[in-house]
């Protein structure tokens, strides 16, 4: 590795650092990862700043839709997503589905841990009955702010 | 070619220090609800508080033995980026961002959360892991500022490993008042013999030379109040202050203020 000794002129080190050990120029490595570093802080520091001022602060706002219908030996399993549109992340996100068709309605629910704004969670309500022969109305119950 | 090789070597460091301290931060799931519960505001605040500490980090223990304004920038700067793409990428195999949509601020806030400690780690590793000890010259140049600014450091990096934790919460509420007294007298105590009695390398030989009581006027109590102001910022960042009684948050800054007084008094020993 040090088959090159570089022999680097004196006059180009800076004597006025008080005497201190004062190295060359950084090398182009040291700038390269600094300004991927100082890139990396502008983008973390931009994107909460410009959330900070120009983010939507409205509540979470779930809707609740279902994606499939998979009958198993233990029920129907219907696998549902739950969209939070709002501007506000929740927990604890309680979805429910009731399923009317003959007979006394059936009801199920289930509990999402999070749903960040504008982002969707998925999870399952399992039903002794085929959910699409009769009308499944889902809705998100309640939930509980972020902390 | 030969400075950069050893500056890639020293780069390398500074991800396994990153990653040796944050990990057990990102396999934390608080740190994941908090980074996109965390009010906008105080994250930002934060990230800004963020950069000044690290450069001033740098300047003691920076993972290039450098001195010049120059050069503390570049390594805080890098080591921040260390921290920030060292997250990006655990948080991301970890799977702990949303599978579908875009990458949005929840998942941001994720990694600004755990890019500064990873950062802090980055600079500290420089001096742990590296091959060649620290000039003594550089820490006996610490002047009081100086040392109550590497107590603040220390005390927000342990500090920081629990703060996000419910458990904190927990204990304050399982305590009483008395306990509360009990715990801030062990902290002061502790950190008073960790820094002055012990003998831990990094112990400051002038300082024992003092009396004990100039000791404890002049460095522990101040490192406590330290240790108590970071905790308080800290759990004020977290949100975890926002509408509870006082006396409750008086409890809960004393408990985060017991991991806090530890890192206060090694904050010599390890950074």
């Amino acid at each position: 590795m040090a088959t090159t000794p570089k022999t680097r002129p004196p006059a180009k080190r800076k004597p006025s650092a008080a005497g201190r050990a004062s190295r060359d120029e950084p090398p182009l490595l040291e700038w390269i990862s600094a300004a991927i570093g100082l890139a990396c802080a502008l983008v973390a520091i931009g994107f909460v700043g410009w959330d900070a001022l120009l983010g939507e602060r409205s509540p979470p706002a779930v809707e609740v839709r279902l994606m499939a219908v998979t009958p198993t030996p233990h029920g129907f399993v219907a696998e549902v997503e739950a969209i939070n549109h709002g501007g506000s992340p929740a927990a604890q996100v309680a979805i429910e589905g009731v399923l009317s068709g003959e007979g006394e309605p059936e009801t199920a629910q289930a509990t999402l841990d999070y749903i960040p704004e504008r982002s969707r969670a998925k999870g399952g309500l399992v039903f002794e009955h085929d959910p699409r022969a009769g009308r499944l109305v889902l809705r998100a119950k309640g939930f509980a702010d972020v902390s | 070619m030969d400075a950069n090789a050893a500056y890639g070597r020293a780069l390398a460091r500074a991800f396994g220090g990153a990653l040796l301290f944050s990990f057990p931060l990102l396999m934390t799931m608080e740190m994941w609800s908090l980074g996109m519960a965390v009010e906008r505001w105080r994250l930002l605040a934060f990230l800004l508080l963020s950069l000044p500490m690290l450069l001033g980090l740098s300047y003691y223990a920076g993972f290039e033995p450098t001195f010049r304004l120059k050069d503390e920038v570049l390594d805080a700067l890098a080591a921040f980026g260390v921290g920030f793409l060292l997250a990006a990428l655990l948080l991301a195999v970890f799977g702990v961002f949303e599978r579908p949509g875009p990458f949005w601020r929840a998942d941001l806030g994720k990694i600004a959360l755990c890019a500064v400690p990873g950062a802090i780690g980055a600079l500290v590793a420089g001096k742990q892991l590296g091959e060649d000890a620290p000039s003594s010259r550089e820490r006996s140049e610490a002047g009081t500022l100086g040392e109550l600014f590497l107590m603040a450091v220390g005390a927000l990096f342990l500090a920081f490993n629990v703060a996000p934790t419910e458990e904190m919460i927990l204990i304050a509420y399982q305590m009483g008042p008395l306990q509360a007294l009990l715990l801030m007298a062990l902290s002061v105590l502790l950190l008073h013999a960790f820094v002055y009695r012990l003998g831990f390398p990094g112990e400051s030989r002038r300082r024992a030379a003092r009396g004990p009581l100039r000791t404890f006027v002049g460095f522990t109590a101040p490192g406590y109040g330290v240790a108590l102001i970071v905790s308080l910022y800290l759990l004020w960042t977290f949100g975890r202050t926002d509408g509870v009684a006082p006396h409750e948050i008086a409890t809960m800054t004393i408990v985060l203020a017991f991991p806090a007084a530890l890192g206060a008094a090694t904050a010599r020993l390890v950074v």
